[in-house]
């Protein structure tokens, strides 16, 4: 892998930009698809949110400063998409976030881009549960397998605290799946 | 009922799929997505451009409506403080002369002197031709 910065640099770069982005489109689309599908569930929304993701680390490349890393600001941005993007959602149908990612939980079973059972549903149905920040360190943490400290540099927390988040988040859910 | 431990499960999945050869076409969207915004971002400047010269050319009508508007406020203002005020004040306030010399100082009664710096011969006519003389001596 080629240096951050030269990379940077070769995405800024107007000869270079199309084939730069193209390698930063092919590395990141999985990660981050997974990542925004975890937050918005349903594989349409995930596309639209994805696509407005890419688009906007395109029109920001040139503000990007270098402070944190490429692979962190690119998951803020995805995260901040999704989180927008649900409660814009929830917003027209006159619901709440919480209520509308249980209606999409309900839906899931006749996804057809959803390939899960009963201990899948029960378990998206917990997490909703959680407040905001311990949902995203949950998923973040269990279904992507990012290291805390990844987490903390996309999330801008600290790795302790993220550790107790995620303690608080296993707890709750344990309780919930056991007692539904 | 069997206490549910995380760590005890195998691993769960999310169960989450996309669309065969989903990711395949992702990137060409994308760039059709990027191509069509910065047509749009292109299209803003000559937008704003054209607001700007709407707003210049209704500042131009404003200014020119303005320009007779104030002209003519001036005109009428100068007219008032000199013939309108004085017939105002001669027909129809209740000043009498005694309100009006109560607010002269010296350098007014200096002016008015200076004024009616009038020949000796010219007041003897008045005065002999006014037939209120002795009450204005009074006075």
């Amino acid at each position: 892998m080629i240096d951050e910065k030269e990379f940077i640099q070769q995405l800024l770069n107007p000869k270079t930009q199309n084939t730069a982005f193209q390698k930063l489109l092919s590395d990141y689309q999985k990660p981050l698809y997974s990542h925004i599908r975890n937050i918005v569930l349903n594989h349409d929304d995930a596309d639209d949110v994805l696509q407005n993701t890419f688009v906007k680390v395109f029109q920001y490349l040139k503000n990007f400063k270098g402070e944190s890393k490429l692979f962190s600001w690119m998951y803020r941005i995805a995260t901040n998409e999704a989180l927008t993007f649900l409660n814009q959602k929830a917003k027209l149908n006159g619901i709440t976030s919480e209520d509308l990612q249980n209606k999409t939980i309900d839906n899931l079973k006749a996804d057809v881009y959803f390939d899960g059972d009963d201990i899948q549903i029960k378990l998206q149905k917990a997490i909703v549960t959680l407040p905001e920040k311990q949902q995203l360190v949950f998923k973040m943490k269990y279904f992507e397998e990012l290291k805390y400290e990844e987490i903390a540099e996309i999330l801008g927390t600290s790795v302790g605290a993220l550790k107790a988040s995620y303690h608080h988040a296993v707890k709750k859910i344990e309780i919930y799946v056991t007692t539904n | 009922m069997k206490e549910f431990k995380l760590e005890n499960e195998p691993k769960i999945v999310s169960g989450f799929k996309t669309p065969e050869h989903y990711f395949d076409n992702f990137s060409a969207k994308v760039f059709d997505k990027i191509n069509e915004e910065e047509k749009e971002v292109k299209v803003i400047p000559f937008y704003r451009r054209k607001k700007t010269f709407t707003w210049l050319a209704a500042a131009m009508v404003v200014s020119a409506l303005i320009i007779p508007i104030v002209n003519n406020y001036n005109a009428t203002s100068n007219e008032l403080d000199e013939t309108t005020l004085e017939n105002y004040l001669s027909y129809q306030s209740n000043l009498n002369q005694y309100d009006l010399i109560q607010t002269l100082d010296t350098k007014d009664i200096q002016e008015l002197n200076n004024n009616v710096a009038l020949e000796n011969e010219t007041l003897e006519d008045i005065l002999s031709s006014n037939p209120n003389i002795e009450r204005l001596i009074t006075e």
